[in-house]
């Protein structure tokens, strides 16, 4: 199947600043894909080279199968957006805004509209001025949803949205996959990626770091086994890829990289436990250790967040 | 109840940030006002330099309704410095109101809309210190007007007694409408709505005294337009009606803060509104979005170029009255009519400046919506660059258009009823269209400098404005080299209706224009967003 966004090499620079330098993103047509990175790491400046809106200096990109930049208008029909920082006319009302964002994409469907209307709690008659950022990203959200796209470019969607909200917008994502459309999400929460996505393509300073299953990204982080047993157990920190060994009287804690996890499972076996828990990496953790070294920069201790 | 003084607390602080924040504004709103006078002040010297010319003068303004409507009471023209006052004050009044209008919603209302008011009132700052700031701020800024009015006038020569009370009425009218909007901020649903409500109130101060000086009678002195004026600097110098304008403006702050105990932070006394929860049919294009977006100002400017041909077809007859009595300019100048359509030319040059700066502020509302990021939600649509930027260049060219054909029809048909001939009405019209190119040059480099040099557009499209302008008005009576106003369109626009219409030169300003407009879509379709 031919992806529906296939960019790779790109690269973008605004004077001296070279926002993207080299970034490479696949989404498959179907599926849920999360973009994650830090603040400044070029996650809506790749969305806006997608769009057209920027022209990429170097590197290749392609989107629906055709040219972001030549064939904006034509691929524009088969895509909807949610920007970031959504800003509205300020004498015009939300239901206005809804209505021409929609059809300028190619059309409204009232009844959907109406629906998700409803299911945000959006009052269309207020002007934009009136809104808060959580409403002005309802308008915007409202405006993609209604729309019969392929595509969904969202980029952080839910910020300004309270939890409630953030629960019927994971929900209307949910429905967009199970309608077999793709969409991609660029996130800095975490657990949101965790919870929709099928793939993640992380992203610092303009390059990828990794993309991938978060399950085939578990593989290269470590799993956190507390565990109680009846005795000492020795030669746990001898063990190859036990790392952060701290023993409290009966009670041990570690973390274990996932190829050793047998090991650790068989010398545990031998010494009586009485309880064990072991949690899979968060993608928090994940991310922690791709930015281990800036934080560390900063004088904060990669672990101290768990 | 709370003593004042806690909800005071905290306007010292206040005061000197609104300064701080208004340091360049203030400065220029004054700058402009004493500037207006001082020019008028000079030119008038000039002009009326013998007891002859006076008296010409004032018998043709003094039988002139149009000229009165205008300015003001026909009073002290048998001196120069009252000519000037009469042709001054009333544009520095409302200027000045304006100015004071402007600093009262921006610190009060539209600050509360952007949420920073929440951000200051959380302080240590008391319910009524952000109005008491504002206010303060509005009037320091009328009294430095007065001051700087009073100077201007009385350093080019005027005696200082008038100068100082002519300054003092233009302060005090001032005064009266910070006071209008205190209380306009405390009612409207929102900053704009305040705004529109002190301009309306604006509005009909200047209908009623207009219409009390053109009957002598008593509309006038429900006007604080009509106060200000009735001071009759360098004639009568009266002082009292200054106390009329502060006693109004006292009962007004009362008022305003008697409203300001009966509202909440950030909504007015009326209730917004709901607007409609849908978009009306015209709302589905891009140009459709760019008349939605244009239509408010437009029709502020076409009222003002109306309002602008209605006066100077006006003054049209003074001008024919002026030169009926004066031997000089008869020796030098051909005929009558021949002078009355030099003037005219003049004014319609007037109106295709102003019809030229529209053009260039509705094409950089384009570049506006880009920087603010209101661009990119509608070209993320299967909407076009350049049928979004032509949407708006398609409102600047037809806007200005419209624009200048509504000042040319206003100064036509005063003439046509003046002259009682219908056929002036056609004539002037059909020389409006020659001035139409040079409008659509200023509306093209708008349109090529947004799509070519985002960021400094905007400046560089004023710029032109102003050179063109600048050069129209003033390279003939300075005496500047002939090659200074080469790049403005205007001085290749032949001078209808004293010159003929030639063709040759609007050709080739249509083609410059429609080149510029070409050159300035392309861009746009080459080059990234640019927002910020």
């Amino acid at each position: 199947m031919t992806p529906v966004i296939e960019a790779s090499g790109l690269v973008k620079t605004f004077g001296t600043a070279r926002a993207l330098d080299g970034l490479d993103l696949d989404v498959a047509p179907g599926e849920v894909h999360g973009f994650l990175g830090p603040n400044g790491a070029g996650k809506s400046t790749t969305i806006r080279v997608l769009l057209g809106l920027l022209r990429a200096d170097g590197g290749s990109v392609r989107l629906l199968g055709g040219d972001p930049w030549r064939d904006a208008v034509a691929l524009h029909r088969r895509l909807a957006y949610v920007p970031g920082d959504v800003t509205l006319w300020p004498g015009v009302t939300g239901g206005e805004a809804i209505d021409l964002l929609g059809r300028l994409q190619g059309g409204v469907d009232p009844a959907r509209r109406a629906e998700l209307l409803e299911r945000f709690d959006l009052d269309p008659r207020k002007r934009a001025r009136t809104y808060s950022k959580g409403n002005r990203q309802k308008v915007a959200l409202v405006a993609a949803l209604a729309s019969d796209a392929e595509l969904f470019v969202l980029d952080e969607p839910t910020s300004g949205l309270d939890p409630l909200m953030e629960a019927v917008f994971q929900e209307e994502v949910r429905a967009l996959r199970a309608q077999g459309r793709t969409v991609l999400l660029s996130s800095h929460v975490l657990a949101e990626a965790e919870n929709l996505c099928d793939r993640l393509t992380i992203v610092r300073r303009g390059r990828t770091v990794q993309s991938g299953t978060l399950a085939g990204m578990r593989h290269l982080t470590r799993t956190s086994v507390t565990v109680e047993t009846d005795r000492p157990v020795h030669g746990l920190a001898q063990l190859p890829g036990v790392h952060d060994l701290r023993t409290d009287g009966g009670r041990s804690h570690m973390d274990v990289d996932t190829d050793a996890l047998d090991d650790v499972v068989r010398l545990l076996a031998g010494c009586g436990v009485r309880s064990l828990v072991s949690a899979p990496p968060t993608l928090e953790e994940l991310f922690l250790r791709h930015y281990g070294d800036e934080l560390a920069a900063d004088g904060i201790p990669a672990l101290a967040v768990r | 109840m709370r003593a004042p003084r806690t909800t005071l607390s905290g306007t010292g602080p206040l005061v000197r940030f609104a300064l701080r924040r208004d340091r360049v504004r203030l400065p220029v709103w004054i700058g402009v006002g004493a500037g207006l006078v001082a020019t008028q002040s000079v030119s008038s010297q000039a002009l009326y330099d013998s007891p002859q010319d006076l008296a010409a003068y004032a018998a043709s303004v003094g039988a002139n309704a149009a000229t009165i409507a205008l300015s003001g009471p026909p009073v002290g023209l048998v001196t120069v410095a009252g000519a000037v006052a009469f042709e001054i004050s009333s544009f520095v009044v409302v200027l000045t109101a304006l100015m004071a209008a402007a600093t009262t919603g921006r610190h009060t209302r539209a600050d509360e809309e952007a949420g920073r008011a929440e951000l200051v009132r959380a302080a240590r700052v008391g319910r009524h210190a952000p109005l008491a700031a504002a206010v303060l701020v509005a009037a320091a800024a009328c009294l430095a007007m007065a001051l700087a009015i009073g100077t201007a006038a009385t350093a080019t020569g005027l005696p200082a007694d008038g100068s100082f009370l002519l300054g003092a009425s233009v302060g005090a009218a001032g005064l009266v409408f910070t006071g209008v909007t205190a209380v306009a901020v405390q009612v409207a649903a929102s900053a704009r709505a305040a705004q529109g409500a002190v301009a309306a109130v604006l509005g009909a101060a200047f209908v009623l005294r207009a219409l009390g000086d053109v009957q002598g009678s008593w509309p006038v002195w429900t006007s604080p337009i009509g106060w200000a004026q009735a001071t009759h600097p360098y004639s009568g110098n009266r002082v009292l009606p200054l106390a009329l304008c502060l006693v109004a403006t006292g009962v007004l702050l009362a008022v305003a803060v008697a409203l300001l105990d009966r509202r909440d932070l950030g909504s007015g006394l009326l209730a917004a509104r709901p607007g409609p929860a849908s978009a009306p049919w015209s709302l589905r294009s891009p140009l459709g979005l760019a008349v939605r977006l244009h239509r408010g100002a437009f029709a502020g400017w076409t009222a003002g170029l109306a309002l602008l041909g209605v006066a100077l077809g006006g003054l049209a007859g003074s001008v024919e009255t002026l030169f009926g009595d004066n031997p000089e300019a008869r020796a030098f100048l051909p005929d009558a009519a021949s002078v009355v359509d030099a003037y005219l030319a003049t004014a319609l040059s007037m109106a295709a400046l102003l019809s030229g700066a529209y053009a260039a502020s509705a094409v950089l509302r384009a570049r506006a919506e880009e920087a603010a990021g209101r661009a990119e939600p509608v070209l993320a649509t299967a909407t076009g660059r350049v049928a979004w930027l032509g949407g708006h260049a398609a409102v600047a060219l037809v806007g200005a258009t419209l624009l200048l054909l509504v000042a040319g029809a206003a100064v036509g048909a005063v003439r046509a009823l003046a002259t009682g001939e219908p056929a002036e009405l056609g004539r002037l019209l059909g020389a409006t269209g020659a001035y139409l190119p040079a409008v659509w040059v200023l509306a093209g480099l708008a349109v090529a400098l947004s799509g070519l040099l985002p960021r400094p557009a905007a400046a560089l499209a004023w710029a032109a404005v102003a050179y063109v302008t600048v050069t129209t008005f003033f390279a003939a009576s300075l005496d500047w080299p002939g090659w200074v106003d080469a790049a403005s369109p205007l001085a290749w626009t032949p001078l209808v209706p004293v010159d003929d219409a030639a063709a040759a030169p609007l050709a080739v300003l249509t083609a410059v224009a429609a080149a510029l407009l070409g050159a300035g879509l392309a861009g746009f379709r080459h080059r990234d967003l640019v927002a910020g």
